[in-house]
């Protein structure tokens, strides 16, 4: 097979491929990010470059216009290469986390600290450490190695069945004799059986840490934690690399089935979550091999993905996973770099579309052991809502989009530091005030932001119900090929490139999304027959930082219009409740029982949902007899 | 035992065409809305105005009528303004609809200028309420409407369509030249309503909107649209203000573009003579449509009208 060279700009990477290869492959190839919302269908239209040089055959496609195509303009999925290219991405084709510049690297995250009352577990990690001190073998007390060790840890904890692996065993004889009969087991607890994963010399007790993530279609986030005081030693996000492969769960699927798709899929997220171990470990003067245990929490596709389990019929009728429980396994099986005896746990899942950050979210909260009504709305790329007490739960989830989260939008951020997170915006002149993460200078606007924002520009009048920016005479607004943007930070004033502004298209994106949540929210509710009201606690989870202005969230008709005191925040509570997990076995044993306990409602055969989902494409809703305090202004 | 429902509700009442007394020209006024019950049932409620029937006339010769539909009409559809005229005085129509089509970039694309022109002409010529109806090509509409709206200021005419895409220069021109307006969605009650919700947030009151809510022929969602406009209805009567316009339906442009109006016996032997097909799809059609709630009909074959004409006022007279 001819081979040929491309040459990706302003990268300056060059990748050798096989003749007939889609730019877009040889990107991927060469590690270069091009934006792909379709996962390589041809139907999106962003993964828009410029040919330079070379030839290249594109399939037909009405996604480009004339005078794009006389300005040597491609798709990157459509364009087979024929000889060797030079390729010039352009920034609206770079991916958001590229086009963020600073944005692409893993980033500190400050974590909501919820007050609520939660169930309290006990304190056993998932895996702990023991210090043996044995004494020697002589004459009289013969048994093996092994056994010797087997004999002090049943000494300990009484009725343990214990097993270990050959590997652990090989060098015991040598290790036993040479730490002087000091050792430390590593072990964890399966059932009544637990498993010596590691075996150290002296005393390393101190010396055992975990990782748990929360491993969502658009962010990664995960946070280290000391496993002997319980204590979190920091904690991290990302952007999802996966996006360059489709933004969201069905892209995805639908390229694992591509050759090699699902090993690029993991890949991608493998990547991330090493080089956010490694930065972490770094940081905090950690050794690798001290790491012992990771747990993940994540949507069904996005955990298929990481085990490199093909997630092709999660999207075919009746949408049905591999597995929903996950096997307990070693980290490296999925790619995993920590010690190599680590242990790799997932949260369970329910199904196909609520997945263990939902368990997970459940168990912080504690949704299942209230007596009154509650609901969990947690805002992510794919929405999930959960009802119900401490008799049943019931879960539907909605795609809405990764808006809220700070993908897709022109100056979107998560919520980092400098992310704009509170808005306010003077009526009459237009002046905005806003507040960001850590203080810093601004470089972008969050989920948080962008609904205070919204909410803002409805209460100055500058945007209608529709959601479309007014024509005012104002030095912040300004119409670009017939769209409008408002300018929320001149560039002067930002650390950004360009000012910071939010456009008519901003704003649709984010407008669909609050109706997917707020839709598949009401629709759930009136599937069990009841309202809003009789609901007592509203739990708000998502990547919004440390905050959520709930005033704001109601105004725009995200959330149902009841007493704001009903609402707790709870920021990333699958995140959160992984680290319930990973400190308490008594908490993994419950998110089994939840999983189990959860009914799914599926949204999709729904015949009311499309019609809600209608109705909420409005600033707050077209009933605004449901908003009543936002009133008719 | 019969079971009455209470309505809290009541559908807006509009006002088209304005009397020389009233600042206009016309020689009457068609108030159409003002149900207080679902259509024509009057133990529930009173229906203060009757269905009315709108002839479509057009600002050029017709592009893709049948012959049908030609036929009655003969040649004054060659010439606009004795089109009108023979729709008022030999078929008494009681309002017009005219359709500018001429001014869409592919058929004619006549200047908003010369459509001001025919407009103000049209008005000198007939004295019933007009309707004023776009080429559906937003960016021409937006020129051509505005400057119909101005020539015909004080004539309260209806004027459309406006749509969630493009309503804003509509609204500004009806509400400043003193018309009604033709608020247009996709057979989607929810979007009928947003649509309502911002043209009345730009001043517009909801007493000067009608919706169309997008029909389907018989044969073609007919029963779609009808679900459509009874959901509506219903909330309107039960209290729900920005859905309480009154409806246009436009059905001869629907009905007499489907197969089944078109086509010849000779085509299709067992369908029987093409002479009577159209017209009596486009009557089925208009009669559904009234039963689900329309107040005003936009039709075409004056054999068809007549049917209809006399079935409203059947319907009327029942109560």
């Amino acid at each position: 097979m001819e081979k040929f060279k491309v040459t990706f700009y302003p990268d300056n990477k060059t990748i050798e491929v096989e003749k007939g290869k889609t730019i877009l492959s040889a990107a991927i190839s060469a590690g270069v990010c091009v934006n792909s919302g379709c996962g390589g269908d041809g139907v999106c239209g962003r993964c828009k470059v410029i040919l330079k040089k070379g030839k290249v055959l594109m399939q037909p496609t009405g996604l480009l216009s004339r005078e794009e195509k006389d300005r040597g303009v491609y798709l990157a999925c459509l364009s087979a290469i024929q000889s060797d290219l030079e390729v010039e991405i352009p920034s609206e084709s770079r991916v958001d986390f590229e086009k963020l510049g600073a944005k692409t690297e893993i980033e500190e995250i400050e974590l909501a600290m919820p007050s609520s009352e939660e169930e309290k577990f006990k304190f056993f990690p998932l895996t702990y450490k023991l210090y043996l001190e044995l004494c020697p073998p002589d004459l009289d007390d013969k048994i093996s190695d092994l056994e010797r060790v087997y004999r002090e840890i049943k000494r300990i904890q009484e009725g343990v069945v214990l097993r270990t692996s050959i590997a652990n065993i090989r060098d015991l004889g040598e290790l036993l004799r040479s730490s002087d009969w000091k050792i430390t087991v590593t072990l964890t607890k399966i059932n009544i059986e637990a498993e010596i994963i590691l075996i150290e010399p002296g005393n390393t007790l101190d010396k055992n840490f975990g990782l748990c993530f929360d491993i969502g279609t658009t962010t990664i986030s995960g946070q280290l934690v000391n496993l002997t005081s319980g204590k979190i030693l920091g904690a991290k996000a990302v952007y999802n690399k996966q996006a360059s492969f489709g933004s969201d769960i069905i892209a995805r699927i639908l390229y694992a089935r591509k050759p090699e798709g699902l090993l690029q899929l993991h890949r991608a997220v493998t990547e991330e979550m090493n080089a956010m171990i490694q930065e972490l470990t770094c940081q905090h003067g950690i050794d690798l091999n001290d790491i012992t245990c990771v747990l993940c929490a994540g949507n069904t596709t996005m955990i298929h993905l990481l085990l490199r389990i093909d997630p092709a019929y999660i999207r075919k009728e009746p949408y049905v996973p591999v597995a929903n429980f996950l096997p307990v396994s070693r980290a490296v099986e999925a790619g995993i770099k920590i010690n190599p005896h680590g242990i790799l746990f997932c949260s369970p899942g329910v199904a196909s579309y609520v997945g263990g950050d939902v368990t997970s979210g459940i168990l912080f909260c504690g949704l299942n052991h209230k007596k009154d009504l509650s609901i969990l709305i947690d805002i992510g790329t794919n929405g999930e809502i959960i009802l119900g007490d401490k008799e049943f739960l019931i879960a539907c989830a909605a795609s809405a989009g990764p808006a809220f989260e700070g993908s897709g939008l022109a100056c979107g951020m998560r919520a980092g530091k400098g992310a704009i997170q509170k808005v306010k915006i003077e009526p009459g002149s237009l002046e905005v005030k806003y507040e960001t993460i850590g203080d810093a200078a601004p470089r972008g606007i969050c989920g948080s932001g962008y609904i205070d924002l919204i909410a803002q520009m409805l209460e100055c009048g500058i945007l209608d119900k529709d959601g479309s920016i007014k024509d005012i005479k104002n030095k912040r607004i300004r119409e670009v090929e017939r769209k409008r943007e408002f300018t929320v930070v001149f560039k002067e004033d930002s650390l950004a490139l360009s000012d910071i502004i939010i456009t008519d298209l901003d704003i649709d994106n984010l407008k669909r999304a609050k109706a997917a949540i707020y839709s598949a929210a009401s629709v759930l509710v009136r599937h069990m027959n009841l309202d809003f009201t009789k609901i007592e606690t509203i739990f708000i989870a998502g990547g919004f930082g440390t905050a959520i202005d709930i005033d704001s969230a109601v105004k725009i008709g995200l959330l149902p219009d009841l007493d704001r005191k009903r609402f707790v925040f709870i920021g990333n509570s699958s995140l959160a409740g992984a680290y319930k997990m990973i400190l308490s076995r008594e908490a993994r044993e419950k998110a089994d029982q939840i999983a189990c306990g959860v009914t799914y409602f599926e949204l999709s055969v729904e015949p009311g949902y499309m019609d809600e989902y209608m109705a909420a494409l409005f600033f707050p809703h077209t009933d605004l007899t449901k908003f009543p305090s936002v009133g008719l202004a | 035992m019969t079971v009455l429902e209470k309505w809290t509700g009541k559908v807006n009442t509009v006002t088209i065409g304005a009397t020389k007394a009233q600042g206009g020209g016309r020689s009457s006024v068609i108030k159409v809305g003002g149900e207080e019950s679902l259509p024509f049932l009057f133990q529930e409620g009173a229906i203060a105005n009757k269905p009315v029937i709108a002839y479509e006339i057009w600002d050029i010769a017709p592009v893709d009528w049948p012959r049908e539909l030609i036929e009655p009409y003969g040649d004054v559809l060659n010439d606009s303004l004795e089109w009108a005229q023979k729709c008022v005085r030999e078929y008494k129509a009681e309002m017009l609809c005219v359709r500018l089509q001429g001014a869409h970039p592919d058929f004619g694309n006549k200047s908003a200028e010369e459509e001001a022109e025919f407009i103000s002409r049209l008005l000198k010529t007939v004295e019933v309420p007009l309707i004023i109806v776009g080429s559906q090509d937003d960016d021409k509409d937006n020129l051509v409407l505005p400057a119909c709206c101005e020539v015909s200021r004080g004539e309260r005419c209806l004027i459309g369509s406006a749509s969630t895409d493009n309503y804003k220069t509509l609204a500004v021109s009806a509400l400043a030249d003193g018309h009604n307006i033709i608020a247009e969605s996709p057979i989607d009650i929810n979007i009928a309503k947003q649509l309502n919700i911002l043209i009345s947030d730009m001043g517009l009151g909801l007493d000067r909107i009608v919706m169309n809510p997008t029909i389907g022929a018989l044969g073609y969602g007919l029963e779609y649209a009808y679900s459509i406009m009874e959901r509506g209805r219903l909330a309107a009567l039960s209290g729900d203000k920005a859905v309480a316009s009154p409806f246009i339906c436009f059905v001869a442009q629907e009905t007499w573009k489907t197969k089944e109006a078109r086509v010849t016996q000779q085509e299709f032997p067992s369908w029987g003579s093409e002479s009577e097909r159209g017209i009596i799809w486009e009557i089925v059609t208009a009669t559904a449509l009234l039963q689900a709630g329309a107040d005003i009909l936009v039709m075409r074959h004056p054999k068809a009208i007549e049917k209809i004409d006399k079935y409203i006022d059947e319907l009327m007279d029942s109560g």
